[in-house]
């Protein structure tokens, strides 16, 4: 892992931001915070990050999940590695669509509460596989889009 | 056809999945009016509006489109391939999934199939929610406000819920896709559902009447109507602009300077242009602000009529809201036929043209 690899986390509960952003601070990555989706989109536009933390429920409740679709269509933001990290299946029974089922366009998800351990893996996983251009890519739709 | 219902309250759960069919579109607000475009958050879609500036055709024939390019080195390159872009169209009112089958009469059927429109359609799902008229609206009397066909899902709010009428086999994928967030409806929920539309219907208040009109207009070719109405029109076109059936193109060649090589754009044109029915040679066929605008009335209410059965008018009334000279139709129609009652023509035959 470069030590000079940037994250974005885009999530308005400033004590995750906090605990995580701390987390991956210490493991070496320039942090970059967004307290929301189009705040978020901004930065990463600005930053290009290297892997982009994203939480779904925030001013609005699937607002991640718009969120995800631009930063999917800014070019250059294409293949940055997003991880989604949200409690929405907790919050939302009702909401069953599994995250494993082709629609979501990010390279991973994940429930909170999250494992440290796993979150760290995952992002040096993906960054390494992005920067070799392997194909790790997105969980691909199965419509090819 | 495959109904189920979903919960107003997960409607934002359900639209979130929608892109993993092709990029979402909704009704956004756009100045003061709305338009479908690609909503930044749930908050943007506007489930409520009473229509779009521009119509849902602008996703199938769009304003300029390259058709294809060409270099005396490369040969042709066809650009159909971009009109494939999977999309996902959500919130369109049944007139306006109305105007898309007409104009599927016209480009995706018979003589003049247009192999870029059906690229289009073919990628495009369509999701339609009903509407509420407003004082523009005529969709009733044009037999608009209501469409069996031609949607991938239809939402119809029953109270707490939407109805959700399946269409197509990639409406059901929607459904099953979306799994638990749907629930099978009961016999209340039908009951709600005949409870509202025909309040809906009944609700619509601006009516035009249609007994009779084409054999109307062929009665009232030179009235004055249409010289008064030239004296009113700019000519600016906006009224095909936002038309959800008007179709005219231009086809032109656009050269780069320098070579040989260049690209085919066909690109939005209006019949109230004033080069419109200019011809080669200078002639043109409709030289005066009122030949074109009767021209346009005519068009749509009796020249598609003959071709193809029905009126191409919907009722959306996006032409009234944005003629700059206040045109509406509404008000032409009832003209033309107060005058021909004045002018003592009995309206010839008892039945509607056919939808």
């Amino acid at each position: 892992m470069n030590p000079s690899n940037t994250v974005l986390i885009i999530d308005d509960d400033p004590d995750f931001v906090r605990a995580v952003g701390g987390l991956m601070a210490a493991s070496g990555y320039q942090v970059e915070t967004a307290a929301g989706g189009r705040d978020g989109l901004e930065r990463a536009k600005a930053l290009r990050p290297d892997l982009i933390l994203l939480d779904i429920m925030m001013a609005d409740r699937t607002e991640g999940f718009f969120t995800l679709e631009q930063l999917r269509d800014v070019p250059g933001l294409e293949r940055t590695p997003v991880i989604v990290i949200s409690s929405i299946y907790a919050a939302q029974p009702a909401f069953k669509v599994s995250p494993e089922a082709g629609w979501l366009p990010a390279d991973l998800f994940l429930a909170k509460p999250v494992d440290p351990a796993r979150l760290l893996a995952e992002s040096s996983r993906l960054i390494a596989a992005t920067a070799a251009d392997q194909p790790s890519s997105p969980p691909g739709r199965s419509n090819g889009r | 056809m495959k109904i189920l219902k979903i919960p107003k309250k997960h409607l934002d759960l359900f639209v979130s999945v929608l892109p993993a069919f092709g990029e979402l579109y909704a009704p956004v607000k756009r100045g003061s009016g709305y338009a479908f475009d690609r909503p930044a958050a749930w908050s943007d879609v506007q489930m409520a509006y009473p229509r779009t500036i521009l119509p849902p055709r602008k996703f199938f024939l769009p304003p300029r489109e390259a058709t294809f390019r060409f270099d005396p080195k490369e040969g042709f390159t066809d650009l159909l391939v971009e009109a494939a872009t999977p999309r996902v169209l959500f919130g369109v009112h049944a007139y306006d999934i109305y105007g898309l089958n007409i104009l599927d009469r016209v480009f995706a059927q018979g003589k003049y199939a247009d192999p870029y429109y059906i690229a289009r359609r073919k990628h495009t799902a369509i999701i339609g929610i009903d509407f509420v008229p407003d004082d523009r609206h005529f969709a009733s009397s044009m037999n608009a406000d209501f469409v069996d066909t031609g949607f991938d899902l239809f939402l119809s709010d029953i109270g707490d819920h939407y109805l959700v009428l399946v269409g197509t086999s990639r409406g059901d994928d929607m459904a099953v896709m979306s799994g638990s967030l749907l629930e099978p409806p009961t016999e209340a929920d039908f009951a709600e559902y005949k409870r509202r539309s025909s309040e809906r219907r009944s609700a619509s208040r601006t009516q035009v009447d249609l007994a009779a009109l084409p054999e109307i207009l062929e009665m009232e070719y030179h009235s004055q109507v249409w010289e008064e109405l030239g004296q009113q029109c700019l000519s600016c076109g906006s009224c095909s602009m936002v038309c959800p059936t008007c179709y005219c193109f231009d086809v032109n060649d656009e050269v780069a300077l320098g070579s040989r090589a260049g690209t085919r754009v066909r690109s939005w044109d209006s019949c109230l242009f004033k080069t419109h029915a200019l011809v080669a040679g200078g002639e043109n066929f409709r030289h005066s602000r009122a030949s074109r605008i009767k021209f346009r009335f005519y068009h749509k209410q009796r020249g598609f009529v003959a071709e193809y059965g029905r009126p191409s008018c919907v009722g959306c009334g996006r032409c009234a809201a944005s003629c700059p000279a206040g045109i509406d139709i509404v008000t032409v129609i009832q003209k033309i036929r107060g005058q021909a009652d004045a002018n003592g023509d009995r309206a010839v035959g008892t039945n509607a043209p056919g939808r």
